[in-house]
């Protein structure tokens, strides 16, 4: 029986094309760049962290914006950089199994599922507060904690697990026409408060000042740690343009400048409206704990008046809608890898016969979802929304510094090759990973204090107590952590024991052997032949 | 000149009866059949390889499946297989183009009746963008 195989442009069946063949479905630059932006979703990244940024850094809230984005383009180098050499076998998980081991590996992947896990709520309970502000029901929006905001976050994580279940894609004109109305809806705000500002009569406005972009005037360290971990969030999805971008029409030139364009628009988005949030009402009015929680809205309100501020609201939602997409399908492959590779039950690598999703990873991952917001909104009710965002950062720092120092390791071969290699694939993911590394020790002493987390005095664990001096700084601990310590290093510290249990159950993804480079642009073999069966 | 038929094939029950309708009309034209499988995952959140990977796996039997039962209803047609790496009315589209088709052949709607609701079925959209001519064959009319 033979399979007549296509020419080229049509890859049939890869071992007889010789390869993957031409990549038929090519990305162009609009695409690239659509995909990165709108898998960052700028709009909830503000609303969801505007107000958090400006209770640790003050008025120098656009300093942490720029400089946050120093360590994510590091990592990007990394992400581009390992992609390349091997786009078809290339995930986080894969690569840090890879380079530095499967047990780092295991807990890259682990840490990118709690990191997933952890931002749902916060992606749940944004949505709810949202929709009922979008229809003026702004008592019931008010109490992010309560039976209502709680019960449409559920229908949200609900209703969105079965769109990636059933596999529900807009067109790329939509979401070229609503990434559009994002951006520009975002931009008209901050025109608009910057035009009311230097109009005069806005009450506490502030004048802008090139000041708020420096960075030495934040302290102490911790809060600039706080803040960058909070400011690195908002990038969180930003690889995504660089990682689709193998696919590219033109893969000389579309890469390079969908990323460096996606760069620049989300810069200027959010030094731009960061600027005109604060000059607008001053720093208290986004620190104030009633605004807190929808500061967009209060905001938009402000600035707008009704109904246009609704135009901002429903660029909030439909911006969380991507957003909680692109955490619901990274997810579900990942957990889908890890089984492929036998790191996990075989039952995740299911895929579903008609809508071909990955069915069981994406089912248990909503199902969780669901289970731990219900039960955050129980255990720290009214600050779902500060320990999510805030504990998230731990995660992404997590599992990005690996897939950093994973580069620089898997190629060091090559790095000292050309001045180039030196630059992309060593020393920019060696930094970034390094930066993340610092950022997240400094925030585990820093968040170990509960009165640095934002959710007010309440401290978990309250038996915990200790005091040290490391680098002439004192820590203490006088009474219990911080939640979103707790939450951040928890979730990730699970991953250990439960890394155990499943070597006992099932070695043979442990027995993979570290790997490094060949080379640097020939693609890697696909898997180290003979020590992991890749087939179920 | 005037080309293939060509097939758009998910293993479903409406791409089995197009299946037998292909083959048919391949027979009447003397014409060559393209089995075609497409798949593409949603670009949006990247971490796709390994879940590419294996729809491309899945994909490969599917259209070994169809090969098998298109040579079994007759084996004098010249039958080739494709898995295209597209969304699927975009790899039924490229693959039209690229064997100059005479008429793409899909099953009818009703498997993905809420996606259909929605955003359109594959017949609907393709009947909105080819060039060439579309038979929709209807589940259940082996």
């Amino acid at each position: 029986m033979a399979i007549t195989t296509g020419e080229v442009g049509l890859s049939s069946v890869p071992e007889e094309a010789g390869g993957k063949g031409l990549k038929v479905g090519a990305l162009g630059l609009v695409s690239s760049l659509v995909i990165g932006v709108a898998s960052t979703a700028p709009a909830y990244s503000l609303a969801a962290t505007l107000g958090f940024v400006a209770a640790y850094v003050g008025i120098q809230a656009p300093a942490v914006m720029l400089l946050a984005f120093v360590p994510m383009l590091f990592i990007a180098a990394a992400y581009y950089y390992l992609n390349r050499a091997d786009p078809d076998c290339g995930t986080t998980f894969t690569w840090v199994t890879r380079a530095i081991g499967p047990k780092t590996g295991w807990l890259a992947g682990w840490g990118i599922l709690v990191t997933d896990l952890v931002v749902m709520p916060n992606l749940a309970s944004v949505a709810g507060v949202y929709s009922f502000s979008l229809f003026g029901a702004h008592g019931i929006a008010s109490n992010s904690s309560g039976f209502w905001v709680t019960f449409v976050g559920v229908i949200w994580i609900i209703v969105m697990t079965a769109i990636c279940y059933i596999g529900i894609e807009l067109s790329a004109r939509t979401q070229v026409a609503l990434l559009s109305a994002e951006i520009i809806i975002l931009f008209v705000f901050a025109i608009v408060a910057l035009a009311k500002v230097y109009g005069g009569g806005v009450a506490h406005s502030v004048r802008p000042s090139i000041e708020w972009l420096n960075p030495f005037r934040i302290h102490p360290i911790g809060a600039l740690s706080a803040g960058m971990l909070l400011a690195v969030f908002i990038y969180w999805g930003w690889d995504t343009a660089v990682t689709v971008n193998e696919e590219a029409k033109d893969a000389r030139r579309t890469p390079g400048r969908a990323a460096l364009m996606s760069t620049l628009v989300l810069l200027l988005i959010y030094v731009v409206v960061t600027f005109a949030a604060q000059s607008f009402h001053g720093v208290g009015f986004l620190t104030n704990a009633n605004n807190e929680g929808d500061i967009l809205n209060a905001l938009g309100t402000a600035v707008f008046g009704s109904p246009w501020n609704k135009l901002l609201l429903i660029c909030v939602l439909t911006s969380a809608s991507s957003s909680t997409q692109t955490t619901i399908l990274p997810a579900a492959r990942s957990s889908l890898s890890m089984a492929v590779h036998k790191a996990f039950p075989k039952k995740f690598a299911d895929i579903h016969p008609k809508y071909l999703s990955p069915s069981f990873s994406t089912l248990m991952f909503g199902a969780i979802s669901v289970i731990w917001y219900v039960a955050l909104d129980l255990i720290s009710p009214g600050d779902v929304l500060a320990n999510s965002i805030l504990a998230l950062g731990f995660g992404i720092a997590f599992y990005y510094g690996l897939t950093g120092f994973a580069c620089v390791f898997y190629y060091r071969r090559h790095i000292f090759k050309s001045f180039k290699n030196f630059i992309f694939i060593g020393l920019a993911p060696f930094l970034g990973a390094a930066i993340l590394t610092v950022l997240f020790v400094i925030a585990i002493f820093y968040y170990s204090d509960p009165a640095n987390s934002q959710s007010g005095t309440q401290a978990w664990f309250p038996f915990i107590h200790f005091n040290f001096t490391l680098l002439h700084q004192h820590f203490y601990v006088k009474k219990g952590l911080g939640p979103p310590l707790v939450l951040g290093v928890g979730f990730l510290l699970i991953g250990i024991p439960l890394m155990f249990l499943w070597m006992a159950r099932n070695r043979d993804f442990f027995r993979r052997d570290r790997e490094v480079a060949e080379s640097v642009d020939s693609p890697a073999p696909p898997l180290t032949p003979g020590v992991i069966p890749v087939t179920d | 000149m005037a080309g293939d038929i060509v097939l758009g094939y998910d293993g479903s029950d409406g791409s089995k009866a197009a299946l037998a309708v292909a083959v048919s009309v391949a027979r009447a034209f003397d014409a060559p059949l393209s089995i075609v499988f497409g798949y593409e995952p949603n670009p949006m959140g990247g971490e796709t390889a390994d879940y590419k990977a294996k729809l491309e796996k899945i994909g490969e039997e599917m259209v070994a499946g169809a090969l098998a039962a298109a040579k079994k209803l007759d084996s004098g047609v010249q039958t080739e297989v494709l898995v295209v790496p597209m969304r699927p009315v975009e790899s039924l589209l490229e693959a039209a183009l690229e064997r100059s088709a005479r008429v793409i052949v899909v099953g009818g709607t009703g498997e993905r009746p809420i996606v259909g609701a929605i955003l359109g079925s594959v017949p609907h959209k393709l009947l909105h963008r080819s060039d060439v001519p579309v038979l929709v064959v209807p589940a259940g009319d082996e």
